[in-house]
Parts: structure tokens; sequence; C-alpha cells
């Protein structure tokens, strides 16, 4: 028994928790980035080399690095941009507050690809949304939304599917700020848009900030969603690391691919907590 | 600055008449204080005069500009809240030049306006630091240059110290109330606290269930309440019930549960037979001297020696009673004593509306 009551027991609890994403995150990690120089090969050899890591210079992973980059920060800016005025809404009230709240928690319980699919019946060639515009007249021919080169269709999946799980983030966020202190800003004479720039946006910061990089990850790292309504090249990182594993049968390569992921993510979140320090968000 | 006057004002919140048919006119540099307990409108009153309530009749007018549909932002108040609300994101200088860049003021004189804002309030060398290393006190302050540095029309207070402790609540009030006198800005103050009104006001409203129970100087509200309700939310008092049984001039006799009293009227409206409350403050009832009006014969239930004065719980013809005597007074619980207060001291109260 140690002093402040802790015992093996207490330790032994986290185990199943803990102990196992530990084991795994950490093994994962260690397997891939040996394997990256050529170490724990599933083709057998097993020998350092640096040759694995030529694939970065190839032109196909910078666009697939830059694609998923661009995926990310545009689903990351989009979905909050889209769920902060809806979070503001839901803070102050409003009639059918329920209605609406249950409503939009909906995309939370649909599975990436499945989601992926429901919004291609919308956004496809001959889809709702351009039968509509073209039933409305607004358009001539049909746009392309899905699997457009520049990936608009991932990004609109991306908000939409992401949308609730955001705004439980942002509301809690911005649930914390005391309604005196929006009086306070109205007060002094500050205006709609001065209140929700001045106020709500810096003291929710450390909530838009976390939603920030969890999407980016999520989108950084998508694969169902690009594989249903990604452009055709290039590939995301997640898609071109499955085929040169899977297809090309170049695990080794993958794992540079993969430990390129777990780099970026780590940097973002590096970004994050330096940013979070700067901004200052909250008290 | 401006005078305020609030003609009518009813706003309810669903079946709750929160502030029911309330006028109310408060001339310019004037500081006077809602009174009253929990739930009697007196900070619904405040939020509507700054605009974050929409009256649902009534009007609210700041000198000649009616204020009913302007947005508490195009208003010009100033209003020092309870939990201080400062913006914990900025520190002390930019909570204060808020208000200024709001209206867009030139930066020099932002500069010269929150100098003059930090030096009133003694906090100069504290322009960086966040609220959150601030004390209580400090951050009161703080909120109270925020609001005056915007020059406002009117300041509003809702129970500004209600959260600092004891001795830094009546220092900070005088402080307040040095600043009010010296900038003469109209403000309404809002509190619970009878001391802190009776200290800082120009003018006491006393509110209950939404309405005015009672209006007037500190004086007057401490030394002549007008209803039950007056008498006991203000200072302690002895409340009867009792029937005019004659009158001679001013001079009333009165039939109470612990005898006949004499008191005076200068009304004159009462008359034999008339039912009528009187009360009486602790402080008024003295040590019998032959001659003497009102002699009351008590025992001593417990006595509490205070310093300054002996706090005394007594019975009288099976009704408890208080008073307070001077230090010099030394009796023991269940003694016999012989008291008397002054007809003058003893107030009519007359029922409210």
């Amino acid at each position: 028994m140690k002093r402040d009551g802790t015992t093996r027991l207490h330790y032994l609890m986290l185990v199943p928790g803990v102990g196992v994403i530990l084991f795994f995150i950490a093994t994962t990690v260690i397997v891939t980035v040996a394997r990256s120089f050529g170490l724990f090969s599933i083709t057998g050899t097993s020998a350092f080399t640096l040759k694995h890591w030529a694939v970065i210079a190839m032109k196909e992973t910078r666009d697939s690095v830059l694609y998923s980059l661009k995926m990310g920060v545009l689903a990351s800016i989009g979905t909050v941009l889209v769920a902060f005025p809806v979070a503001l809404f839901f803070r102050k009230g409003g009639s059918g507050k329920r209605m609406l709240g249950s409503l939009i928690k909906i995309p939370l319980f649909v599975p990436a690809l499945v989601a992926a699919f429901l919004i291609v019946n919308l956004i496809s060639y001959h889809g709702v949304v351009n039968e509509v515009l073209i039933g409305l007249h607004l358009i001539k021919a049909p746009l392309r939304m899905l699997n457009d080169p520049f990936g608009w269709g991932v990004v609109f999946i991306q908000v939409w599917k992401n949308l609730p799980f955001v705004l439980l983030i942002l509301s809690a966020s911005l649930a914390g700020i005391h309604d005196d202190v929006v009086d306070a800003a109205r007060n002094l004479g500050a205006g709609r848009w001065a209140v929700a720039l001045r106020i709500y946006v810096p003291l929710a910061m450390s909530g838009i900030l976390v939603s920030m990089i969890l999407m980016f990850i999520k989108a950084f790292g998508d694969f169902p969603i690009y594989g249903v309504a990604g452009p055709i090249y290039p590939p995301s990182i997640s898609y071109r690391m499955h085929a040169t594993a899977t297809i090309f049968q170049q695990w080794d390569q993958a794992a540079v691919l993969g430990v390129i992921i777990i780099v970026t993510a780590l940097f973002v979140v590096w970004a994050y907590s330096r940013l979070a320090e700067f901004v200052g968000g909250t008290e | 600055m401006s005078n305020l006057i609030i003609k009518n004002l009813t706003k309810r919140f669903d079946e709750v008449v929160a502030v029911d048919d309330l006028s109310l006119e408060v001339p310019e540099g004037e500081f006077l204080t809602l009174l009253g307990p929990s739930g009697c409108g007196k900070t619904t009153t405040l939020r509507a005069i700054a605009g974050f309530h929409h009256p649902d009749t009534g009007e609210i007018w700041f000198g000649d500009r009616l204020m009913n549909n302007v947005p508490p932002n195009k208003r010009n108040t100033a209003m020092c809240f309870q939990s201080y609300a400062l913006f914990p994101h900025m520190n002390v200088w930019d909570n204060i030049s808020f208000g200024l860049k709001m209206r867009k003021m030139p930066a020099a004189q932002q500069k010269t306006r929150i100098r003059e804002a930090l030096s009133m309030v003694g906090l100069e060398g504290l322009e960086r630091r966040k609220p959150g290393q601030l004390s209580g006190g400090q951050q009161q302050r703080v909120a109270l240059a925020r609001a005056i540095v915007t020059q406002p029309d009117i300041l509003l207070f809702d129970e500004p110290l209600s959260n600092l402790d004891a001795k830094l609540r009546v220092q900070v009030r005088v402080e307040i109330r040095e600043m009010q006198k010296r900038l003469g800005i109209t403000s309404i103050y809002v509190t619970h606290d009878q001391d802190e009104a009776l200290a800082i006001s120009d003018r006491i409203v006393i509110m209950n269930r939404g309405r005015i129970e009672q209006m007037g100087d500190p004086h007057s509200i401490y030394l002549h309440p007008q209803t039950p309700f007056v008498a006991g939310f203000i200072g302690l008092a002895n409340i009867f019930e009792g029937r005019v049984i004659s009158r001679d001039g001013d001079r009333l006799s009165v039939d109470t549960p612990i005898g006949p009293l004499s008191l005076i009227d200068r009304k004159r409206d009462l008359q034999p037979g008339s039912t009528v409350g009187v009360s009486w403050r602790p402080e008024d009832m003295r040590p019998w001297a032959p001659g003497a009006p009102n002699h009351v014969q008590a025992t001593v239930l417990y006595s509490i020696f205070m310093g300054s004065i002996t706090d005394l719980f007594i019975d009288v013809k099976g009704k408890r009673l208080r008073a307070q005597t001077d230090n010099t007074t030394k009796v023991a619980d269940g003694d016999s004593i012989e008291l008397s207060v002054d007809e003058t001291a003893i107030s009519i109260l007359r029922k409210a509306e």
C-alpha cells in the first residue's frame, strides 16, 4: 500500500484500458517505424536501409500527401465554420431546440462508409442536387460534385459526417461562457458580430482548436470517404498506403507512408498545443 | 449623463409578474438603490434599464429619449455585475479599453481615458494582468474602471459587492460612492443588503413582489417605515397591530397586545376605531425614567453584550420584543426590567396597496 492509497490492484485495473491502448499503439508505431527502415520486414529479409524512404521523392507520394493535407485543412475549417453558428444557436436556445438537436446528431450514428454512399445519392452526376438544379433551370448540364478533381465532394461529406461531433465539443466550450460576460460586452457597446468575434470565438478557442485537430486527423487519414467520393488522382495518403501494401506488395514503402501519417498527426498536435498557449483561449 | 424616467413598467416571465406597473423618476446625478429580497423584481428592473429585458408594457426614458426599442449596445449605460463579468481572455488594459474600442475612439484618447480610470480605481501597474491573477476586490475595481471609462449616461450596479468579504465590501462601497459623487453619473444600484443601501444611496426604493413599497432617503426609510414589509425588511423592528383608542391633536393612543401606546400622527387621518400597524426600532427602547411615556414592564429572556450595546430579548405580556440599550445595562436572564419607547420613535404602518 502506497502512502496515497494506490495499490497494485489499482494499477491492474488500468491494464484493460490504458495498458492495451499503450501496448498496441507503442508496438504498432515501433514496428511501422522499424519497418520503414527495413527492419522487421514482412517479406522476410530484415536489414537497416534507407531505400524505402525514396518513396517520399516520388511525385505520386507528394501529391497524395498534399491532397490529404488539403482535405484535412478544408474539412477542419469547414466543419468548425458550419458548426459554430449552430452551437451558438443551441447555446442561446430557441424554439424547436430539442428536435433540431436530435436531427443534427443523425450523422453521428451513421458509419462513414454509409454516410459517403448517402451523400453520393445527393451529389452524384445524376443525383438529387443536380436533378433539382436542372429542374429549376439553374444549370444546363449536371455539375461534377462527386469524384471531382479537387475533392469538394469529400470535404462536403466530411463536414456533414462530423458536424454533430464537432457541435458537441463547441457546445461544451460555449456553455462554459458566463452569460454576464456576454451581457457585459453588449452593455459596453458590442453588436452581434463584435460579441461573436471578440467574446465567443476567443473564449471557445480551446474547443475550436480541439475540434480542428480532431477533424484534421480524421480527414487527413481518411480512407472510406475518399474511396467513394474522392478524385481519381491523387489518392489520399491512407488509400495510397493501402494500395502500396496490398496491391503492389510494398509493405516497407507502405510503412514509410504510415510514418508520414503518424508524424503529421504528431506535428499537428504539437502545433495545436503551441497555438493554444499563444491564443490563451480561456482563463 | 442623463435622468431616468420609468413609466408603468411591467415585465412578466410566463406566469410570473417580475415587475408590476413600476414608475420611477431618477434625477440626473442621483445615486438610487433598488432594495428588496430575492425575487422582488429589482434586478429585472435594472436589466430592463440596460436593455437586456424588453418591457411587456411601460416606457423607459433616458432624458427625452424613449429607450424601449434601443438595443443594449446603443444605450450608453455601463453595468457592474455581481460576478464582475470581466473578459477572462483579456488583460486589465484590454478589459477597460473594450467599451472605447466599440465606440471607435482614437487610440491616443483611449490611452488617456484608461490611465485616468486606472488611477481613479488605484490599479496602476496591473494593466497587463489577466482577471484570474487579481483578487476579488481588484477585479471589481477593474469592472468599475471599465464602466466609468465610457462615461455612460447611467451607471448600473447589480449587487456588485456580494462576492467580496465583509471588510472589503465596506471599503469598495465607499470608493464607489466617492467616485459617483466626483463624476456625477446617474447611478442605479441593486442590492438586498440594507446596510449597503443605507450607506451608499441618495434615495432608496424598497421593492416587494414587483412593486414599490416605499421610496425615500435612507433617513426617512429607516426612521419612518410606512408598511409592515419595510419596517421588517430594513433593520430590526418591533411590529404590532393595534386599534386607535383616542386622538388628541397629533397624539394618538393605540391599544396593542403589549398595552396602550402613545404616538404621534402628523397626517391626522386615523380616527378612533381604526386598525393600524405600529413599529419601532430596538434601539428606541430605553430604560424607563419616571414620567417617560410608553412604559413597558418586561422580563429578560436573554441578553447579549455586544460591546457598544446590550442586545435584549424580552417578553412583554407573552409577546417577544427586542431592545438595544447602551452597554451600561447589566441584567441577567429572567430579570424584570422597565423600559420605555419615545412616542416620536413609533412609526405608523399603513398597509401597502
